[in-house]
């Protein structure tokens, strides 16, 4: 069965910063869209945003998955709807698991828990499949992890949790041509192997595509989807940047700031005297 | 009931069960452990006014014990530890109390005996607490550990003291806490050196998070240090959960609920990896599986 996520007329700020205008997108689930467009212009807002992260307001408009009003839900009930975001920067949680917080998680999604003996084989086949440590499930929660295999362990995670629709934020970032090679071969099983997933991805590398093809492309300028089209739109920014756009559509491009917002968060503090 | 084969039960300060092996004699509250086979014994403690409890043990013992206690609301429990020279004793300690309780332990360490404690501190009480250990022989060692909890409307508060009476001896304590909803935590770490210790050792963490705005949390380190032949150090800090931490969890499905719990878990942890008996490592991960958001 078909499942459509669906963003309709979406205005979302950061305090008093509006950062996406308008925006209106529809993903089945089948097909693979690329999201571009310069820093700063919102497309982890967007992701973020159809996440459920705190920090991102929505003043206006809809997303609703299969008719049903996300907007409404939990980020966990997101979660357990379907949805999965491959983040840019994964938390590193200390003192958890890798197996404690993926058994919690797959069970999160599951009438009936998995026995310890079908999680381990999840586990173990998923590791290998991504050619990550042995030793994964023992360590702790991307502690210590390099930027790689972060992003690896992310995958790892959508691998086991299955979702409709994956989100993907820059998951080609600290990934050297090796471990990009087999985040996009496991990318690529999951859309083979299963009709109904779909797929957003977000990078500024004409890399990652060609191993993972878009069926869609859409570019973000100053919170608005400004051009659509197909591979094609890939190539033409890879070769001429984004000037092309401001040229032909007559939008100036506003570079900067979002990517490196400060997160109105309290960070983990501890402040140590010797 | 019991962890181990041997155990010995206390109801107010009376004997009314027992199992102890031959190295282990009791008189009244005093339990004393003699020098032969290595160890095990349980030791669980129902308190409903005060009680006291000795343990001695003896030169050359090497033993294992898990103290559990139930102490009801206003109950005070008050031991004392004498640890022989060349013992070595790992003791873990739970905390099964409601109400407000009161513990008071104050030890005596000899020459080159070790002692290491584990406290386990997640009981549903408000608790007022001081453990005092003395390092009286030279190359005694004493290690520390606890993992707090402090929830609800709790109020907790700890003492933690380490004092070095001879030279060459070693204190070492590390204090992991986690406060939330409208509880008090506080833990004063105290290490004290005297003049003449030289080459002695005095070291504390001291780590709480917070996780909500209604807590109230402080940890406080102290170190009275009068020689200059020592080493010393002291790592003490409250921080707040980080909120990051929660919205990863939850965006894997895991509840908010479910998501705090594996956070507290995961705080408190560290203790479990500075510990070095499989003993007491165990009985952590075992009292910290079960705690709850």
């Amino acid at each position: 069965m078909m499942s459509v996520l669906s963003i309709k007329d979406l205005y979302v700020a950061i305090g008093d910063k509006e950062i996406l205008k308008g925006i209106n997108l529809t993903i089945n689930t089948g097909e693979t869209h690329a999201l571009m467009g310069p820093n700063g212009n919102g497309k982890s807002t967007l992701l973020g945003t159809i996440m459920g992260h705190p920090k991102y307001k929505v003043t206006e408009g809809t997303i609703t998955l299969d008719g049903e009003d996300v907007l409404s839900m939990s980020v966990d009930e997101r979660s357990r709807k379907g949805l999965f975001l491959g983040m840019q920067y994964p938390q590193e949680i200390p003192g958890v698991t890798n197996s404690d917080f993926l058994r919690s998680a797959m069970n999160a999604r599951r009438e009936k828990p998995l026995s310890l003996y079908q999680f381990i084989k999840a586990m173990d086949h998923a590791t290998e499949d991504l050619e990550m440590d042995g030793n994964l499930a023992h360590r702790y929660l991307n502690e210590g992890f390099s930027g790689g295999e972060k992003k690896r362990n992310e995958i790892l995670q959508m691998k086991l949790l299955e979702p409709k629709f994956a989100l993907l934020d820059e998951i080609d970032s600290g990934l050297d041509v090796d471990a990009l090679r087999i985040v996009a071969d496991n990318i690529n099983e999951m859309r083979e192997k299963n009709e109904d997933f779909g797929l957003v991805m977000v990078s500024h590398y004409e890399r990652l595509y060609e191993l993972v093809k878009p069926t869609h492309v859409h570019v973000l300028v100053d919170g608005n989807i400004v051009v659509e089209g197909g591979f094609e739109l890939i190539e033409k920014i890879n070769n001429e940047g984004y000037e092309w756009v401001k040229k032909e559509l007559g939008i100036e491009l506003e570079k900067e700031d979002e990517d490196v917002v400060s997160i109105g968060v309290c960070g983990h503090k501890v402040t140590s005297n010797v | 009931m019991y962890s181990f084969e041997h155990y010995i039960h206390f109801i107010d300060g009376k004997m009314t069960e027992n199992n102890l092996p031959k190295e282990v004699v009791v008189n009244d509250t005093t339990i004393t452990f003699k020098y032969g086979e290595p160890i095990q014994l349980h030791v669980v403690a129902d308190v409903k006014n005060e009680m006291s409890l000795h343990y001695v043990f003896e030169d050359n013992v090497h033993a294992e014990v898990i103290e559990t206690r139930h102490v009801e609301d206003n109950g005070v429990l008050n031991r004392t530890f004498i640890t022989g020279a060349y013992a070595h004793v790992n003791f873990f300690n739970e905390n099964e109390g409601t109400g407000k309780n009161t513990y008071l332990d104050v030890g005596h360490s000899s020459h080159n005996s070790m002692l290491q404690l584990g406290y386990s501190e997640l009981s549903d009480a408000s608790i007022e607490a001081s453990y005092t250990f003395e390092l009286d022989g030279e190359g005694a060692d004493v290690r520390l550990r606890m993992a707090a909890l402090s929830k609800n409307k709790e109020k907790k508060h700890y003492k933690v003291h380490i004092k070095h009476n001879a030279p060459h001896t070693t204190g070492i304590m590390d204090n992991y806490g986690v406060a939330k909803d409208e509880a008090h935590l506080v833990i004063d770490g105290i290490g004290t050196i005297t003049n003449g210790q030289n080459g002695s050792a005095s070291h504390q963490t001291n780590k709480i998070i917070v996780f909500d705005p209604k807590c109230y949390a402080s940890a406080n380190p102290f170190l009275y240090i009068d020689e200059y032949d020592v080493q010393a150090s002291h790592a003490a800090g409250v921080g707040k959960m980080d909120e990051e931490h929660l919205y990863y969890l939850q965006s894997r499905g895991l509840t908010k609920r479910q998501a705090m719990q594996l956070i507290t878990y995961g705080y408190l942890m560290p203790v479990v990896e500075v510990v070095d008996n499989q003993m007491i490592k165990e009985r952590f991960e075992l009292a910290l599986s079960k705690v709850g958001a």
